[in-house]
């Protein structure tokens, strides 16, 4: 049986929604409280940062917020300013009370930023955006790195306890997040080829394996089992698969 | 997916065992698989999702395919007293289980329950598909 063995650092372990909402000092942020300060805004406000210092996440928790009281939420992001029709229609398509959040706001110009939060008022629908900098509309939470940051969030990844300082140590991280210049995302992929040039290597390193067993290359098969916790789901069958 | 939330809150526990001894299957094989769910109230479950889905695993853009799904959302239909069930689907001939350095394909078992409250509880239990050997090794440690 080959090697099996799971990178904690995949984008599957790390991507927005999946990493724990944490301020720039690693502790958790209070997502409700968020939630209320948002509506406080007038349920217009922008989550403000540099690239890579965790928005996206803060932006999954809040909709999925939204939804778990019972609020509709849609999400776009924007690649460039040609997806601001797509987020026009999704603000035309919402109802008074929903929420809409665009991450990346900044990739859209001034003018058709102008012209998506006339859309939004109209409509009725709150919108919540990310962005590299100032947007003129209020500021939720400005977010920012820190290797404390870095490390809550390495040590929040599966099974950590059986990698964590054998095969990926505070020096790793802190080298990495010096590397990237506190890009958090570019980080945690330094630290995947990282744990990939040493995951392999150490026998019974990662993961338990169910067969009690090693490969015959003297490698653990790695994580054969993962659960995700409890989740909250607003409609089960838009979840499938 | 929505995040894990109610981390402290008692997990249940999904039990799977493979008809194949070190979870390893050839291309066409019937997978055939029993599972026991333990450690909740099993009146709590409005719905039971079984599937058989391979992804890519790394640091880009992640892919995914279900292979079979299947939902049972009528209790009498459940396992009994929601203590075990089974399954059984024929695997394709492709994609084959990789473990690269770059991106990896993973072939796994998912059962999913739902509960009251639109809370959901995933378990993924990985097997492999075919025998491509894994990708080499570096050559030194870093």
């Amino acid at each position: 049986m080959s090697a099996m063995v799971s990178n904690p650092f995949s984008t599957r372990f790390t991507r927005p929604g999946r990493i724990d909402p944490l301020d720039d000092a690693g502790r958790r942020v209070d997502i409700d409280g968020l939630l209320e300060r948002f509506r406080g805004l007038g349920s217009t406000a922008a989550i403000v940062g540099p690239h890579g210092s965790g928005k996206s996440t803060l932006l999954t928790h809040l909709a999925e917020a939204i939804e778990r009281r019972g609020g509709r939420s849609s999400r776009v992001r924007l690649h460039s300013w040609r997806d601001a029709l797509a987020a026009w229609k999704v603000i035309r398509q919402s109802a008074a009370g929903d929420a809409v959040c665009i991450d990346s706001w900044e990739c859209i110009g001034p003018a058709t930023r102008i012209l998506l939060r006339l859309a939004a008022r109209l409509s009725g629908c709150g919108l919540l955006v990310t962005s590299h900098q100032g947007t003129g509309m209020p500021e939720l939470m400005r977010c920012g790195t820190s290797t404390s940051l870095l490390s809550a969030i390495v040590r929040s990844l599966p099974d950590h306890a059986c990698w964590y300082e054998t095969l990926i140590c505070e020096a790793d991280i802190e080298a990495a997040f010096a590397n990237h210049r506190g890009n958090l995302r570019e980080s945690l992929y330094e630290l995947y080829d990282r744990f990939e040039s040493r995951g392999r290597r150490i026998p019974g390193c990662v993961g338990a394996d169910p067969d009690g067993g090693d490969g015959s290359d003297g490698v653990r098969h790695g994580i054969h089992e993962f659960t995700s916790g409890f989740s909250y789901v607003g409609a089960p069958e838009r979840n499938l698969g | 997916m929505t995040m894990a939330a109610d981390r402290g809150a008692t997990m249940p526990r999904v039990d799977v065992q493979f008809d194949r001894p070190h979870r390893q299957h050839e291309p066409r094989d019937q997978l055939s698989v029993r599972y026991r769910i333990e450690g909740c109230d099993g009146e709590r479950i409005r719905a039971i999702e079984h599937s058989v889905l391979w992804y890519t695993e790394g640091k880009g853009e992640e892919d995914i395919g279900v292979h079979f799904f299947q939902r049972i959302t009528d209790r009498a239909m459940m396992p009994p007293a929601l203590a075990a069930g089974a399954f059984s689907t024929p695997l394709p001939q492709s994609p084959l289980s990789y473990e690269g350095r770059i991106v990896k394909v993973r072939w796994c078992v998912r059962v999913r329950l739902f509960f009251d409250g639109s809370r959901d509880f995933v378990s993924e239990h990985v097997f492999v598909l075919g025998r491509i050997p894994p990708a080499g090794l570096p050559a030194s440690r870093t």
